[in-house]
């Protein structure tokens, strides 16, 4: 998937004229946010479980190394082979060269955020082996070569009338419709057969277990367990915050996850697995790799403020909270992540230089802080970005601004140190600043303040100061 | 390289600044716990329900295997995969489907993993399982897949059909992962909870069941 951090403004300003998104965008949030609060009333007592979720986060975050190291020993003991990786090409290598010697013609995915981020569909297509996503919004976004709208739901916002035409032309369909439950069987239909003939199966991780050594994924529609009860090869990748200590965290955390996801109590399948198939097993994986993977982590993991980037559990609630993904949707955040997660992850995962408009795209007006069940303060989260960037941190790579506003603040404070420096400013400053005013307001100016004024208006500089009618009221008297 | 990078992750996230692990917070115990038999049937049944999940209560396995054929007969099945677990295994379901014309088969009767998959996928009708626990606070079914209970078998086919005896009935999801994952060294391969069809909302939010599992998921309650 390219990288479109970049193009955040001008995706979002073509967005904002999208009238189809922008309908479908007035309603969603509102449906997600009523049935995950009535969910949340199924707890005797909603927030201290939320608490207790974040304390669970926290505590991960804090013992980090030596969770993973227990869950490793565990894993390794139940069977399944451990493969770490840095950087998301090692992953990505590891993948090709096991497809190859396994002699892996195409392979089918369940929707796994952390592959998204690593690019695995563009690596594995271009080497000649055929990626097949499997969630229904993930293989709709990945036909239509789009990014996805929202985490949880890919291509919740496509037209019925665009997917008809799709299936038609990709997924083997014979008559066009809008009917949803067709276009959902014509996909079942697809897809079932690549189940069915399948080699190897990958999927993400929703939790890995250091107690046991299991892997947990949450899923509604049943292809994650397809994909890893079909074939004998099953290629699990987590990012290595996705550890938790123990099983009844887990189940702590699910609860959080799914309430906060889509509003039930638990999606339709949660499987556990603890290794690959025994040996008198018919179905299952003979080979199970379970990819733990790095790509910045642990960098972002050295500092104490960034590393709380980390408890994030994907579970998307601060989406529907977000009055600006709200008007936009997924597509302006231009990678994996979108919404206040996204802001919050991109940067660290990209770099500051080019996820600027992300961590500057938001109000703080905290909805997402509120909602999140992994206890992430996003705006703290942005305004630290901000202040790394005004200071231009090498390690995140917020030093590509030119020194251009800290020298306009130092320009400023040595303006109004003095009363005459301020004085003359005024005097210069007023008709230039004046010079666009329209019913009594300024809409824009001259550079370098221009981009200031893109989003906001200021009232006209009066033409006396205060002090100059002060003065003059005194020499009336 | 992965050895390597093992190193090198491990030693960064080592060699980090410390943070303080904080005791965790009080959270009161969960309203389930209390509940007591009847109760939990209820609220299984209720959750289970309210997920378009069916759920049929008999009193014994004799009343189960009528209630399997007045299903069979409702749905049109003529072609089923069993599973071989505790459950199914008395009950005989081959020599039962004789009776009633509906053929039964199981894993076993493949020779090999291919055989097993092609019916699996593209004969049966619906897949025939035991489960070996309940949870009541969602009305969620527990499957440990072993060579008895393979996992394809209540995934693949459309028609899911689970007998569940009430005494594997529990509260929450702790008081059975405390049993299936207690001893490390008896742990399964996999472990399923179910909770309701297959189910997607993918297009535009409009939910249907089926996607890529079953479209019915019935629970005959034994007990």
């Amino acid at each position: 998937m390219d990288i479109k951090t970049e193009q955040f403004v001008d995706v979002a300003r073509k967005e904002l004229k999208n009238d189809r998104n922008k309908q479908f965008l007035g309603v969603l949030p509102y449906g997600i946010t009523i049935s995950r609060q009535r969910s949340m009333q199924t707890f005797a007592d909603p927030e201290a479980a939320n608490d207790y979720g974040r304390a669970i986060r926290a505590e991960v975050i804090a013992r980090l190394s030596e969770l993973l190291e227990e869950f490793e020993k565990n894993a390794a003991a139940n069977g399944a082979k451990i493969i770490w990786a840095e950087t998301a090409a090692e992953a990505n290598a590891f993948v090709l060269n096991l497809a190859r010697e396994r002699g892996v013609r195409y392979v089918t995915k369940g929707k796994s955020m952390v592959t998204e981020e690593m690019g695995l569909n563009d690596v594995l297509q271009e080497n000649g082996i055929e990626p097949f996503e499997t969630d229904l919004g993930e293989f709709i976004a990945q036909q239509l070569h789009r990014p996805p709208f929202h985490i949880v739901g890919p291509a919740l916002n496509i037209p019925v009338e665009e997917i008809s035409d799709l299936f038609i032309a990709k997924a083997d369909m014979k008559e066009p419709t809008t009917d949803p439950v067709k276009l959902g069987y014509a996909a079942r239909l697809y897809l079932r057969d690549k189940f069915h003939h399948l080699a190897m199966g990958i999927t993400g991780v929703n939790m890995a277990v250091a107690e046991t050594g299991s892997i947990i994924n949450v899923e509604n529609e049943g292809n994650i367990r397809l994909n890893k009860s079909s074939p004998r090869i099953q290629v699990s990748i987590m990012s290595l915050e996705k550890v938790v200590p123990t099983m009844a965290d887990a189940m702590h955390m699910i609860r959080l996850l799914c309430r906060n996801c889509t509003g039930q109590k638990l999606s339709a399948y949660v499987s556990i697995d603890s290794g690959p198939k025994k040996s008198d097993e018919m179905d299952g994986p003979e080979e199970l790799y379970i990819i733990i993977l790095d790509n910045g982590r642990s960098k972002i993991y050295q500092d104490q403020q960034t590393r709380e980037a980390l408890r994030c559990i994907r579970c998307g609630a601060c989406l529907a909270a977000c009055p600006v993904y709200c008007k936009i949707g997924g597509y302006p955040y231009g990678w994996a992540y979108s919404g206040p997660m996204g802001q919050v992850l991109s940067p660290l995962l990209i770099g500051l230089d080019r996820t600027h408009d992300l961590f500057h795209a938001c109000t703080l007006c905290g909805a997402c802080k509120q909602f999140c069940p992994a206890g992430i303060d996003h705006p703290k989260m942005f305004l630290y970005y901000r202040m790394l960037e005004a200071q231009a941190d090498t390690e995140q790579k917020g030093d590509f601004i030119p020194d251009k506003p800290a020298k306009l603040f130092d320009l400023w404070s040595w303006g109004a140190a003095r009363a005459w420096r301020w004085k003359i400013a005024v005097k210069t400053m007023r008709p230039m600043m004046n010079y666009h005013a329209k019913d009594g307001v300024i809409r824009k100016t001259v550079a370098p303040l221009y981009g200031w004024f893109r989003t906001r208006d200021l009232p006209v500089m009066a033409k006396k100061t205060f002090h100059d009618r002060w003065t003059k009221i005194k020499k009336s008297r | 390289m992965s050895q390597r990078a093992r190193e090198e992750i491990l030693g960064k996230l080592k060699g980090a600044p410390k943070a303080k692990t904080v005791p965790r917070p009080y959270v009161p115990p969960l309203t389930e716990l209390s509940w007591n038999g009847e109760q939990l049937i209820a609220n299984f049944t209720q959750n289970l329900t309210a997920q378009t999940g069916v759920v049929h209560r008999v009193k014994d396995s004799a009343e189960a295997k009528a209630k399997l054929a007045e299903i069979f007969a409702e749905e049109g099945l003529t072609t089923i995969m069993a599973s071989t677990d505790a459950v199914v295994a008395p009950l005989d379901l081959r020599a039962w489907g004789k009776e009633m014309g509906v053929r039964v088969l199981t894993a076993g009767d493949f020779a090999d993993r291919d055989a097993y998959k092609n019916a699996v996928f593209t004969e049966v009708q619906a897949g025939v399982t035991g489960a070996d626990y309940g949870v009541a606070e969602s009305g969620t079914i527990g499957l440990i897949h072993d060579r008895n209970q393979p996992r394809l078998i209540s995934i693949a086919p459309i028609t899911h059909i689970a007998l569940l005896p009430v005494g594997r009935l529990f509260p929450v999801y702790e008081s059975v992962t405390e049993r299936v994952f207690g001893d490390k060294n008896k742990l399964p391969g996999q472990f399923t909870f179910t909770t309701g069809p297959s189910m997607t909302g993918d297009i535009q939010g409009g939910q249907f069941k089926g996607m890529h599992g079953p479209r019915k998921l019935i629970v005959i309650l034994i007990g």
